[in-house]
């Protein structure tokens, strides 16, 4: 099992270069990140997996930067917004991970597209950082919108990621510190544990569903 | 009003916690209110009322924590929401949890030196004499080292209109 902490923004996106973010991380019991816009590598151990996160672009633009990146090995997410726009993503080829659901529509993820997400083998991104540094309202609501997404995902099974979207070291946390702000949502410690091995489950190429024996 | 007898105390337990990143100045008061607003603003006031938080020591860039035997899980978990303090930006790591002050004292002197090994001479960081702090150079700028701790390098730009600290490596400084 890889513990893998699904969307890390290094230097200069944050204010920590990668080698530091793959020491700290490797300290505080990680294997590998997503780090955004970097070049993969190894470092103290620990593999850093290049991630992109298309944002803010209609359908067509997102259709197309997906293309781009498909075979380039990097992890590709997309932002969540409407549902249609959500259902659209998740049948796309290439795409790895939904994020943002907590800032997204209301009605933005529904049984539909959980079963989609489950169909396609794409993650849903739980945002650690708003379980961390929000404060009222906004944790209470983000809170609300990931056991709503977990009594989904026990129905549907589709893959759950957890991201700390770290801009500095400061920002990460342990795994048990995560166990501990997972269970503030419901997801009990084997739920973690799957969700942190997600992203080489999401990125691994599909098992065909036929198999040639001679 | 006479001292309680150890019968009739409550149990507390302790907890040892090492604030990042080095070198960070803690005013264990600003550090109870944060602690005590993170822990309200989580469980509310009926828990915190029950967690009866507060910061017992702080020394050696370590800070031990009082709460009600019992309640350790809810004080770490409001301590991992922890991500500044009066505008400096912070993160609290947890090193243990014990009953006596005593055994945490122990375990911040018995903290493991910085073993691993340098490969190439970095100049120090600023000297706590009154030295220059040194002067490195990182994405083409020039950066003030701040904090060096083996590997770990902390710096600040050189200038003194961006007094934003980078995280960096030897490595970085190196290959940059």
């Amino acid at each position: 099992m890889k513990i893998t902490d699904a969307a890390v923004f290094p230097y200069p996106c944050g204010d920590t270069s990668v080698r530091r973010f793959a020491r700290e991380a490797c300290s505080l019991g990680f294997d590998s990140l997503v780090a955004m816009d970097t070049p993969a590598g190894s470092f103290d151990g620990v593999e850093i997996l290049s991630g992109i996160i298309v944002q803010d672009a209609p359908m067509r633009d997102v259709i197309a930067r997906v293309k781009r990146a498909k075979d380039s090995g990097r992890v590709v997410s997309v932002n969540a917004r409407d549902n249609g726009f959500n259902r659209a993503a998740i049948s796309l080829k290439g795409v790895h991970i939904l994020r943002g659901l907590q800032s997204a529509d209301k009605m933005a993820f529904d049984h539909v597209t959980a079963k989609m997400a489950a169909d396609n083998n794409v993650a849903i991104d739980i945002d650690l950082s708003v379980l961390i540094a929000a404060r009222g309202v906004t944790r209470q609501r983000a809170i609300h919108r990931y056991r709503d997404v977990l009594t989904l995902e026990r129905r549907f099974e589709f893959p759950v990621s957890l991201s700390s979207y770290a801009r500095s070291y400061l920002d990460l946390r342990a795994v048990r510190e995560i166990t501990g702000l997972c269970s503030l949502i419901g997801m009990d410690t084997p739920g973690v544990e799957k969700a942190l091995d997600t992203v080489g489950k999401v990125t691994a190429p599909p098992v065909s569903a036929v198999r040639v024996i001679s | 009003m006479s001292t309680r007898p150890p019968t009739l105390r409550e149990n507390r337990r302790y907890i040892l916690v090492r604030v990042e990143p080095a070198g960070t100045v803690i005013d264990q008061k600003e550090l109870y209110y944060t602690i005590s607003d993170a822990v309200t603003s989580l469980w509310g006031d009926t828990v915190a009322g029950l967690i009866t938080q507060a910061v017992v020591a702080a020394e050696n860039g370590h800070v031990i924590i009082r709460c009600l035997r019992g309640t350790e899980q809810e004080l770490a978990l409001a301590l991992s929401t922890v991500t500044a303090c009066r505008d400096v930006r912070l993160a609290l790591r947890i090193v243990a949890a014990s009953g006596t002050i005593e055994s945490l004292r122990e375990r911040i002197r018995t903290v493991k030196p910085v073993t691993e090994p340098v490969p190439a001479p970095v100049p120090g960081p600023a000297g706590a004499d009154g030295a220059e702090p040194a002067v490195c150079v990182f994405a083409e700028k020039p950066f003030l080292i701040v904090n060096c701790n083996g590997q770990k390098v902390d710096v600040i730009e050189k200038g003194f209109k961006n007094a934003h600290r980078l995280f960096l490596t030897r490595s970085d400084l190196e290959n940059s």
